[in-house]
């Protein structure tokens, strides 16, 4: 389909005017009864559009295993037809390159995001073609790769997406706002890889370990937990619905949220009034420490401020909603409930 | 330059500026299109993927005359070259003419040295717009434009719109009044868009590109919207240099030499409205060269609108090129940064050197 952009189309012009030369075109070559015109104009009607990659309509795939073509539904509820088992892969979030590592198909990476925690380790030799807040739109078309992946939610700007899709490539859009949209975004990722059956078996073991990680914390306190993730300037926590506040659940405690279904952050007097047994610092790494956050004006009068509950927690392994996810809800329940033997699992290797 | 004598001699001064300005205008205009041409070349040879620059060449030459050089080229580097690069810098050139004219254009209009295309809310009602369109839940998109240019190109044409209308109620000069109520639309639509971009979450980035300019999102659909509303309009501007000029010596001195002050000044601030919106709809806001450009213009010209449109149009395609050639080497940073560290410098150098009392 990418080979079709070589196909005539010389000039830039709007859609409708090129419809209108087209038209033009059918009737003249009507009129002469040139068939071969015909024949020729209709390959440039294809490429004129995105329409080559994006399927308009919505056709399910038969749900036998082997299935390419396939036509899949994104997370932003674009239906994308993946034309064959794809060799080249772009990968422009963190997690969805963890997976595709995890279901051994990290060789057919030939360019990510970047990563400032680089994981796993084996991704560093691929070529960044995107960093936090730009897409190098000129590198991924010189890689004419069979598709992308690009996070939803504004991880990958729209408009880079809408660029991508506008040049004949293949967008699979990835945006997990939930434990179960990470599952479904795993074996979704497997389905385009053509490596359903490993991230069946992957998603399995997932819910494995999240169910070990229930028993163990069932039968425990739910102390409040603040999970802070940044203090600079105004206090941001999890929001009501958000994948953090799930998680925080799924460990054992009761997460202390904004207030709001998508808003981030969070007054210090809302703050006083929850009052959090134990808060967590995923600011760490920034500097962050205990004793500042027990200094911070107000703050003394919280229960997990007077007993001294503020620990660091490891926001990545926690929040990446890849192949560790299992591997960051133990690290939160070790973190909430400190006394707890929480089972630690082997992390799902990478393939190389 | 003249050899007159006698009856002539009071004006001799004036006819002599008149003649430089003609020199040096051919001068500017001469550089200019030299730039021009190195600046379309440098533009489509770089990127972030290196091309052979005969193979780029090959490329244009068979898409834009049909003429086949020779060589063979992967399909990538014709989509990079043809439907990347090319896109970008005929619409880097395109907003550069734009907003210089536009520029040119409001300072004459407003006899005000620090208007600019924007001085009239044209921008807060662009963002505002376009931080609107990235709020709403829908995606469309007809002929390559989203919701976000459509939306910031009304914003910008429904702000000026009103600021007119608003300012011709009250009893100040219709140019202070103007100027004022300007102010104060794009004060209240500047809230609006903090308040939509307090709101915005996740989105708030996206906004934020659109505040910086830029021509990542250059296409030819997009070119093609583009380039008929900034000529036409352009064009329009042109033909109407001799009513800027009149307008520039004041209202009743315009009127004494027949111009029809009130309507001529709305068929210019709409012509400009309208460059204004169609530039920043698809670049985002782009600060500065609206500004400084006609500045420059006139430092080295003189204030006559004959030249000062054309050239301006000229140095402002070319300085926008520039810029964004640079800011793409840069890593992509945001245009309008560019723009102003470069040229802000140059302009405060050319102030300093310039000789002659300087007018608008």
């Amino acid at each position: 389909m990418f080979r079709s952009l070589r196909s005539p189309r010389s000039a830039p012009p709007p859609g409708w005017l090129l419809s209108l030369v087209l038209a033009i075109l059918f009737v003249v070559a009507a009129c002469t009864g040139g068939g071969t015109a015909i024949s020729s104009v209709a390959p440039a009607t294809t490429a004129a559009g995105p329409a080559a990659s994006v399927a308009s309509t919505a056709t399910p795939a038969p749900t036998a295993s082997p299935a390419f073509p396939a036509t899949l539904t994104d997370d932003e509820g674009t239906a994308v037809t993946i034309a064959g088992e794809p060799h080249t892969i772009v990968s422009l979030a963190p997690a969805t390159t963890e997976t595709l590592f995890a279901l051994g198909v990290g060789d057919r990476i030939k360019g990510k995001a970047q990563d400032v925690f680089l994981y796993p380790p084996q991704a560093g030799s691929v070529p960044d073609v995107a960093t936090y807040d730009s897409v190098d739109v000129e590198k991924i078309v010189a890689l004419a790769p069979d598709v992308v992946f690009a996070g939803g939610n504004f991880l990958t700007p729209p408009d880079a997406i809408a660029k991508l899709r506008s040049l004949g490539l293949t967008v699979v859009v990835l945006y997990a706002p939930s434990v179960d949209a990470v599952y479904r975004d795993i074996e979704l990722t497997g389905e385009v890889a053509g490596r359903s059956a490993q991230a069946s078996a992957m998603v399995d073991r997932i819910r494995a370990e999240f169910e070990s990680v229930r028993a163990a914390v069932a039968g425990l306190p739910t102390p409040r937990v603040f999970y802070e993730l940044d203090a600079t300037g105004a206090i941001y926590g999890p929001a009501d619905k958000s994948f953090l506040a799930e998680m925080i659940r799924l460990a054992g405690g009761t997460p202390i949220t904004t207030g709001s279904a998508d808003k981030y952050d969070i007054s210090v007097e809302r703050l006083i009034e929850q009052d959090p047994e134990v808060i967590l610092m995923a600011d760490a790494p920034f500097g962050v420490t205990a004793e500042q956050v027990a200094a911070r004006p107000g703050w003394k009068v919280m229960t997990a401020v007077k007993n001294g509950q503020i620990r660091p927690i490891d926001d990545q392994t926690v929040t990446r909603p890849g192949p560790r996810l299992f591997l960051g809800l133990a690290l939160l329940a070790r973190t909430i409930h400190p006394d707890a033997t929480v089972p630690s699992a082997a992390p799902i290797p990478p393939v190389p | 330059m003249t050899t007159d004598s006698g009856t002539l001699a009071p004006t001799r001064p004036g006819v002599a500026w008149i003649g430089r300005a003609r020199r040096r205008s051919i001068v500017l205009a001469g550089s200019g299109l030299l730039a021009l041409v190195a600046v379309v070349c440098i533009g489509v040879a770089m990127g972030s993927v290196a091309i052979a620059p005969l193979d780029t060449l090959a490329i244009v030459t068979h898409r834009l005359f049909g003429i086949d050089l020779g060589r063979t080229w992967s399909a990538s580097a014709e989509t990079i070259v043809w439907d990347l690069r090319v896109p970008r810098v005929l619409t880097s050139l395109v907003v550069g003419t734009a907003l210089a004219v536009a520029g040119a254009t409001f300072q004459g209009l407003l006899r005000n040295p620090l208007a600019d295309p924007y001085v009239l809310g044209t921008a807060s009602g662009a963002a505002l717009g376009a931080a609107i369109a990235v709020l709403l839940p829908v995606r469309i998109v007809i002929l390559g434009f989203g919701l976000l240019q459509g939306l910031a190109f009304l914003g910008a044409l429904a702000s000026i719109y009103a600021v007119y209308r608003l300012s011709r109620i009250g009893g100040l000069s219709p140019l202070t009044s103007l100027l004022l109520t300007g102010y104060a639309v794009g004060s209240l639509l500047a809230a609006g868009l903090a308040m939509a971009m307090y709101l915005s979450g996740a989105a708030l980035r996206q906004i934020f590109s659109y505040l910086m300019g830029g021509f990542d999102a250059a296409s030819w659909p997009q070119l093609a919207g583009t380039l008929p509303l900034v000529a036409v309009g352009c064009a329009l501007i042109l033909m109407r240099a001799r009513s800027l000029n009149g307008l520039l010596l004041g209202e009743e001195t315009a009127a004494h030499l027949g111009i029809d002050v009130g309507r001529e000044r709305a068929i210019l601030l709409a012509l400009a409205s309208l460059v204004t919106a169609a530039a920043v709809a698809v670049s985002g806001l782009i600060g500065f060269v609206g500004l400084v450009v006609p500045h420059v213009v006139r430092l080295v010209v003189g204030p006559n609108a004959r030249l000062v449109l054309p050239l301006s149009a000229l140095v402002g395609a070319v300085l926008l090129a520039f810029a964004d050639v640079i800011a793409r080497s840069a890593g992509e940073i945001p245009v309008g940064i560019v723009t102003a560290l470069i040229g802000a410098p140059f302009f405060i150098v050319l102030l300093r050197r310039a000789r002659t009392g300087y007018e608008l």
